[in-house]
């Protein structure tokens, strides 16, 4: 042993004799005594990788510890609501898509929905299927970006990398649905735009089998990464009470414990023919439930589930027209509609009016479900070590698009 | 290496020297050199703001791979980067931040508004009240890539169209692409 | 408006309306002011000055245990059809412990087990009480219907504005709002005939 540690600190086991040389054993009772930290505030964002675009978060800091924080959102505030009620009906469609980015088809199926119940239009059975195929594709691809963007905010670039050439694949089978990579507009009010070949089928199912055959890879990868389970397991756990009280729908209630999705419990379209399971937070996984490992679990199951979905779907695939007839210059009766479905995030609920004789919704409000899922972090993320805040965000996998709307 | 055969005029005493020597003068090619370096080491930043980001990701992920035409490194760091992608809606609360990250970024920089909202508000110019009607308004951009959102293959195009434009600078037309420059 | 045991609605009346719409009824009798229970979005119609203890009374009765705020939206009408300029806020609530059964799912019009409450409030005047205390994810929806909406939520400690800037004029949501004509220097280009 050589210089004390800390030679003017009064010292209980010699009665408080000050000095004298610490023993190796005894100085776990001296660290931290006399270092003095000071609470530091700190931005995270609006431009920083690990927020998923373009939020801000105030972090008072303690150390390497996050001692408060608050989000600060709304920069990419895109008037969706406003816009919903200056244009007609079926223009507000695309906006739709824009809100959250990387679902655009399950936006289109639940914002189609919407106006469809508020008009009283019927779908063609063949529409309802496609819509359940496109829409369940879609829910693939964004989970495979969650999970490849996941591994980048903790530092592994590969899985990135490699969930890219299957999200390309299944990207550009819905370009060429749809006739576009990312935003397709292609589910329309009553049906949907284009009718899918055998050829389109085909491809579809190569894409499954590709998707299936490569999820055990990016598992090794991630999931059953000793790395990557020591820094999720126990991090960032948002319990049933957080998640219900503060509104978190998704794959994030249901890793904390709350076995509902939308597609099961409260069906709409043609959910309830379907034959699939809804995962939810378990323990005997490691970690505990709630934790963002958990989240990440959801998501890999999901893509399977979702799989299976898509399998029914096109087995089932009636024959038949795809858009049923809607009056040009469509105006629905009076009214009011509130409909809310699964999206791969959470989620996501219309609610409109229509006050009758009109081409524009009087109020068209939507709720994001990444809005109440960041806006739990306020309270989740108190106590966590700011590299484990990026796990955190990361696990919610949030689009901003859709918080600011 | 491809020399310039032009007189450079802005030396002087330079017309004294032998028109042979001419063509080797030494401050011509330190410029060329530094463009073409330049040309073809471009630090992107990663500046995504909307859905426009998706598509600057895929352009850097596995099947386009930015990184074969020198533009592959995004840097988190505006200090870091000499060239601005402009990816998505540019809002009124975000305006002063983008702002001020394109002046933290070391001279030379060069901007590309990627997507209709940041070349002209886009869908959003007419009831978004919240939109920046053009990143123009902003900061000074270099290139417009028109789309929504731009494919990958329009991004790329848009990034060579910018090392041409570089390499321009230095007074230089380069003969493979020389078609591509005037056109652009 | 259909009424409990009404023989005219009762066939399409909205069990999960109707079951709060008793439990309200027997013990804040003055808090209810309408209620619809049948159609595409069944409400019941709250006054604003027994929203938290109605709002308590949902979240705390065993038998209906609504947890979670799910969304709050306002509705603008300058001018309605009848009475005065009004705001409608309206909350949608969701319970996870309790659910339906099954046969629930599969009835026609509304199968999705939410709840809605509707509170009528003075345009002049919009100011509804907080239930963040309540329900702590009601906070954000609150600040975001007072940012775009312009309706005021009393008894919050602070209520900022979530998507706008600070300084933003007025709030977009209100149909007679105007759009102005540069914010910070930066030209805001209005639709025409706005």
């Amino acid at each position: 042993m050589s210089a004390p540690l800390a030679p003017d600190l009064p010292d209980p086991t010699r009665g408080g004799e000050p000095g004298g040389v610490v023993a190796f054993h005894e100085r776990q009772e001296y660290v931290g005594r006399d270092v003095r930290t000071e609470e530091m505030v700190f931005n995270m964002g609006p431009q920083h990788p690990a927020t998923h675009g373009v939020l801000r978060v105030a972090i008072k800091t303690d150390g390497e510890y996050v001692r408060a924080l608050q989000p600060h959102v709304g920069n990419i505030h895109r008037c969706a609501e406003k816009i919903g009620e200056s244009v007609a009906f079926y223009q507000w469609i695309p906006y739709l898509d824009r809100m959250d980015y990387l679902s655009a088809m399950c936006n289109e199926h639940i914002g189609c929905m919407a106006i469809e119940r508020l008009g009283e239009i019927e779908v063609p059975e063949r529409a309802e299927y496609i819509r359940i195929i496109v829409a369940e594709v879609q829910r693939i691809l964004s989970h495979l970006m969650a999970i490849g963007v996941y591994g980048l905010d903790l530092g592994a670039f590969t899985p990135f990398l490699h969930q890219f050439r299957e999200r390309e694949r299944g990207m550009d089978l819905l370009d060429h649905l749809a006739g576009g990579r990312l935003l397709y507009h292609y589910v329309r009010i009553g049906g949907v735009k284009r009718d899918v070949s055998q050829d389109w089928l085909d491809e579809l199912d190569a894409f499954l089998g590709a998707v299936e055959q490569r999820l055990p890879e990016y598992n090794t990868l991630l999931l059953h990464n000793r790395i990557f389970q020591e820094r999720t397991f126990n991090v960032g756990v948002i319990d049933r009470a957080t998640a219900v009280a503060w509104g978190v729908t998704g794959p994030a209630l249901r890793a904390a414990g709350v076995d509902f999705d939308c597609r099961r419990d409260a069906p709409y379209s043609i959910y309830d023919r379907f034959d699939f399971e809804v995962p939810s937070g378990a323990s005997g996984l490691g970690g505990q439930v709630g934790d963002c490992f958990q989240r990440h679990w959801i998501r890999v199951r999901e893509v399977e589930e979702s799989i299976k979905i898509v399998r029914q779907a096109v087995a089932g695939l009636p024959e038949g027209p795809v858009l049923g007839r809607v009056p040009r210059g469509f105006k629905p009766p009076a009214g009011e509609v509130f409909i809310r479905g699964e999206n791969p995030r959470g989620e996501l609920s219309i609610y409109m009016v229509s006050v009758g004789k009109s081409e524009q919704a009087w109020r068209a409000r939507c709720r994001g479900p990444s809005f109440s899922n960041i806006a739990c972090i306020t309270e989740v993320a108190e106590g966590l070590l700011i590299g484990d805040l990026v796990a955190l965000i990361g696990s919610l996998d949030i689009v901003l698009g859709e918080v600011d709307r | 290496m491809h020399v310039d055969t032009r007189s450079p005029s802005m030396i002087p005493g330079e017309s004294l020297l032998d028109p042979e020597l001419q063509q080797s003068v030494i401050l011509t090619k330190v410029q060329w050199v530094k463009d073409w370096g330049r040309r073809h080491a471009l630090w992107p930043m990663a500046f995504g703001l909307a859905c426009c980001a998706m598509e600057m990701m895929a352009t850097a992920a596995t099947k386009y791979d930015l990184d074969r035409f020198g533009a592959g490194v995004f840097r988190a760091s505006p200090r870091q980067s000499d060239l601005m992608i402009v990816a998505g809606t540019l809002s009124h609360k975000m305006a002063p931040r983008l702002r001020r990250l394109w002046e933290q970024m070391p001279d030379p920089k060069y901007v590309i508004a990627m997507g209709a909202c940041v070349i002209g508000g886009g869908p959003y110019s007419k009831f978004g009240y919240h939109v920046v009607q053009g990143v123009d308004l902003i900061v000074p951009v270099d290139i417009y890539l028109p789309g929504c959102p731009p494919r990958p293959e329009a991004l790329i195009d848009a990034i060579r169209k910018l090392q041409f434009r570089i390499q321009e600078r230095s007074g230089e037309t380069l003969p493979e692409t020389a078609d591509e420059t005037s056109a652009a | 408006m259909g009424e409990v045991g009404d023989p005219t609605t009762a066939a399409t009346a909205d069990p999960v309306t109707e079951r709060a719409l008793t439990a309200l009824r027997a013990a804040l009798p003055d808090a209810v002011v309408e209620a619809q229970l049948d159609g595409a979005h069944p409400y019941i119609g709250v006054r604003a000055t027994h929203l938290r203890a109605v709002c308590r009374l949902l979240r705390d009765d065993p038998a209906l245990q609504y947890e979670c705020c799910h969304l709050i939206s306002a509705v603008d009408w300058p001018e309605p059809a009848e009475g005065e300029a009004r705001i409608d806020v309206v909350y949608h609530l969701v319970s996870y412990a309790i659910r339906p059964d099954a046969s629930y799912r599969t009835r026609p019009g509304k199968n999705d087990p939410y709840l809605a409450l509707k509170v009528a409030v003075p345009r002049a005047c919009p100011e509804v009480p907080t239930v963040m205390d309540i329900w702590i994810g009601a906070d954000w929806h609150e600040r975001e219907t007072w940012d775009l909406m312009g309706v005021r939520f009393t008894g919050r400690k602070e209520l900022p504005r979530i998507l706008l800037p600070e300084d933003w004029p007025g709030h977009p949501l209100r149909k007679d709002w105007v759009y102005p004509a540069s914010y910070h220097g930066v030209p805001i280009i209005p639709p025409e005939g706005m």
